[in-house]
């Protein structure tokens, strides 16, 4: 078809109308957003691409439909990772399949019979074209409005001290402004909650996260705990961009996630931790340990351990004692590309492992290691008590 | 019932035409269709049986009902129940077979009840009457619509009444040496039959024939190219228009291996002028512009109608702008359309014509 440039947009989003209802109606019943966030970035790249479409394909056979189906797939998909837009890749794939193949059902079938002169009209849809757009409008702020009546209240802390535990039991943005203190720690007993830029002192935990999913914790700086800076049990959390001190606290983790090897992985991203025996203990978890910054750690910087899957990539490990990174009891890790240095024998232990390794694998576990950097450390790594590692 | 629409001509443009009324809701009965054969398709039976055609060089779109879906490809899959029409057709390379579409046609016949709408006729005049169209006779009708067809054979000059001479649209055999003029669609099929019945073949023309798959580049089909043609000015529009009238024949190897190997074996030559065959086919189509067709030359007299060229000069709709409004349409599809859709005279060009003359006639119904 010849499609003028008009026509293709018109097509485009007669037929993206059907696919943002049901992304809608997805969206109600997962309580996820993904699919609407999908269909509006479909939407959008389609009808970015028609302009360039129209200029360099002034006639398009059947043929070519798939093709630039690909093209668009591919930058769908890339833009949707770029974005973070949270689809499963084969929901995403589905949904995207079912779409376009929708879109050839009504551009070859459909809107030729009922609009005769669909295919000499260049694409165009009369009437029904303005109208298909006012009603994807309308679908996209009825998703809209539902979108924004239906996110987490947002609850902003004002500068100075407030006295906790704050206990966050239902979904909610807890928001710090600037200079916004918690003394006496956070816990997170309600799915689908946000703490970013606050600060908190003291507290059995930190920040204690029970029992709980979707769990945002980013911008937060934690000091004087008595025990763990952030505590998660039963729960997944993604931590991001945080400061745990533990500094003189003589049996704490700075980061403890415990129990959800069940659950959605979590991640450690971009913290930084200073103190306390461990920096990130990963105890029966799907995890992610990524760019991270371990310093001074009494038993380990980075643990992971008792059947856990965990990735630990990017992190900086130093000036501890005994283990810069272990892998342990059955657990299964992928340690790459990390600089461990200045990792001291532990004088006090008659543990072999403790004599300053940069990495072990102990008990049954398998480790993969791959571009890590260990310096100033006795021994870069060894397996201990039947585990093993497999080097890239 | 009354008996609001009148179709003129029982070729392939009317039935495109009774079929598209027919979707847009009205009976039979309110239709009239003034030919002289019951048969659409009987005129084109007998020229595509006298060049032997044996496939439509139009695609899957190529038919007579008034929605392009399903296409003929869709059709021929289901029939044969096999993917290759649809494939074929994905890439353009689907062209139905001459009994296919004639099959269609017939089907297309009886589903719309053509048999009820028409009228062995033949009409000489139209008239502007007041409410509407006095048509040769038969009554006063608000909307009408010319599909005349073409006016006649083309002849080269002084071949007309020579013996040696057949056109190429009327029943012929061929004999061992044969000239054939033209260089267009009938004319390469020519070549293709004459060299498969063994003749030795002198293609006559003056310059090389353009190669693409349908009679227009695609744009002009649609909205994108045609937004263009539109605004043409007349003379421009004129000199378009025999541009695009030059013979033209698809690409392909189907069309090259025979000519070429029969050119190895001396059996085909190219000449500017006739030389003397006992045979001559001329290829050469069909008479041009309206001044050939008695109804639109009396019709074009009668009114006053603006020309240019050969053509009367229509809206980009398709009708006769001084003779239509509100009240009443008078419209042209095939041939004589080529002002408004320059591929008039394709399967395509007389449902550009038909969809908007059904336009036209809901429009008044509604209002």
């Amino acid at each position: 078809m010849a499609y003028t440039l008009r026509g293709r947009l018109e097509s485009r989003v007669a037929a993206a109308l059907a696919p943002l209802v049901i992304a809608f109606a997805l969206a109600l019943a997962l309580d996820a957003w993904w699919p609407v966030e999908l269909g509006v970035l479909m939407l959008g790249v389609g009808l970015a691409l028609d302009a360039v479409y129209y200029r360099l394909v002034p006639y398009q056979p059947g043929w070519a439909a798939i093709p630039l189906g690909l093209l668009e797939l591919g930058i769908v998909m890339s833009l949707a990772r770029a974005l973070e837009i949270e689809a499963p890749q084969a929901g995403a794939l589905g949904f995207f399949a079912g779409s376009w193949l929708l879109a050839q059902a009504l551009g070859h079938a459909v809107f030729p019979l009922a609009r005769l002169s669909y295919g000499e009209d260049g694409g165009e849809l009369g009437r029904t074209g303005p109208g298909a757009a006012a009603a994807a409008l309308v679908v996209l702020a009825a998703a809209g409005g539902v979108a924004w009546a239906t996110q987490p209240p947002i609850v902003r802390l004002p500068a100075g001290v407030h006295q906790g535990p704050l206990v966050l039991d239902f979904s909610q943005q807890l928001i710090g402004e600037p200079g916004a203190v918690v003394r006496g720690g956070i816990v997170v007993r309600a799915d689908d909650v946000t703490i970013r830029n606050v600060t908190v002192i003291g507290g059995n935990h930190g920040i204690q996260v029970d029992l709980a999913e979707d769990v945002l914790i980013e911008d937060v700086n934690v000091l004087g705990a008595y025990l763990d800076g952030i505590n998660v049990r039963r729960s997944e959390v993604t931590i991001r961009d945080c400061s745990v001190s533990m500094v003189g606290n003589e049996f704490g983790q700075g980061i403890d996630i415990s129990f959800t090897a069940d659950l959605e992985p979590s991640l450690v991203e971009d913290c930084f931790l200073t103190g306390g025996q461990e920096g990130i203990f990963l105890d029966s978890v799907h995890a992610m340990a990524v760019d991270n910054h371990v310093r001074r750690t009494t038993l380990r910087g980075i643990t992971v351990t008792e059947m856990a899957m965990a990735t630990v990539e990017g992190n900086t490990v130093e000036d501890g004692v005994g283990i810069g990174i272990l892998c342990s009891d059955y657990s299964m890790c992928d340690i790459r590309e990390n600089s461990i240095s200045g990792i001291r024998p532990d004088h006090e232990s008659s543990d072999s492992m403790r004599e300053g390794y940069g990495i072990v694998s102990h008990y049954y576990a398998h480790t993969e290691v791959d571009d890590n950097d260990v310096s100033r450390t006795r021994h870069e790594m060894g397996a201990f008590s039947d585990a093993y590692i497999t080097s890239h | 019932m009354a008996r609001t629409c009148a179709i003129v001509g029982g070729g392939l443009a009317g039935l495109c035409a009774h079929a598209t009324l027919r979707k847009g809701g009205l009976e039979p009965a309110e239709i009239a269709v003034f030919g002289t054969d019951p048969d659409p398709a009987a005129v084109w039976r007998v020229r595509s049986a006298a060049i032997r055609q044996r496939r439509m060089r139009s695609e899957s779109e190529g038919h007579c009902a008034p929605s392009s879906f399903p296409g003929l490809a869709v059709r021929a899959a289901i029939r044969g129940r096999s993917p290759a029409p649809l494939v074929e057709s994905l890439f353009d390379r689907y062209h139905p077979t001459v009994g296919e579409f004639l099959h269609h046609v017939d089907e297309l016949r009886a589903e719309t009840g053509w048999d009820e709408s028409f009228h062995a006729a033949r009409i000489e005049r139209v008239r502007a009457v007041d409410g509407g169209f006095e048509v040769g006779g038969h009554g006063v009708f608000p909307h009408v619509l010319l599909a005349p067809g073409h006016p006649g054979l083309a002849w080269p000059d002084g071949l007309e009444d020579d013996p040696r001479a057949v056109h190429a649209y009327e029943p012929h055999e061929f004999a061992d040496t044969v000239e054939i003029v033209g260089a267009g669609m009938a004319a390469a099929t020519e070549w293709l039959n004459a060299l498969d019945a063994g003749a030795s073949v002198i293609s006559v023309r003056r310059r090389e024939p353009e190669r693409r798959p349908l009679n227009l580049p695609r744009v002009l089909f649609s909205r994108r190219g045609l937004a263009g043609f539109h605004r043409t000015s007349s003379a421009e529009r004129v000199a378009v228009l025999e541009r695009f009238g030059a013979p033209s024949y698809p690409a392909g190897r189907s069309w090259d291996e025979p000519v070429e190997a029969a050119r190895r074996a001396g059996r085909f030559q190219v000449a500017p002028e006739l030389n003397g065959a006992p045979q001559v086919v001329c290829a050469t189509g069909f008479e041009q512009g309206f001044g050939h067709d008695p109804l639109l030359a009396r019709l074009v007299a009668e009114h006053d109608l603006e020309t240019a060229g050969g053509w009367i000069v229509l809206t980009p709709d398709s009708t006769v702008g001084p003779l239509t409004d509100e009240t009443r349409t008078l419209a042209l599809a095939g041939v004589p359309a080529q002002w408004a859709f320059p591929a008039a005279d394709t399967l395509m060009g007389a449902k550009y014509g038909a969809r908007r003359f059904a336009r036209k006639v809901a429009a008044w119904r509604t209002r």
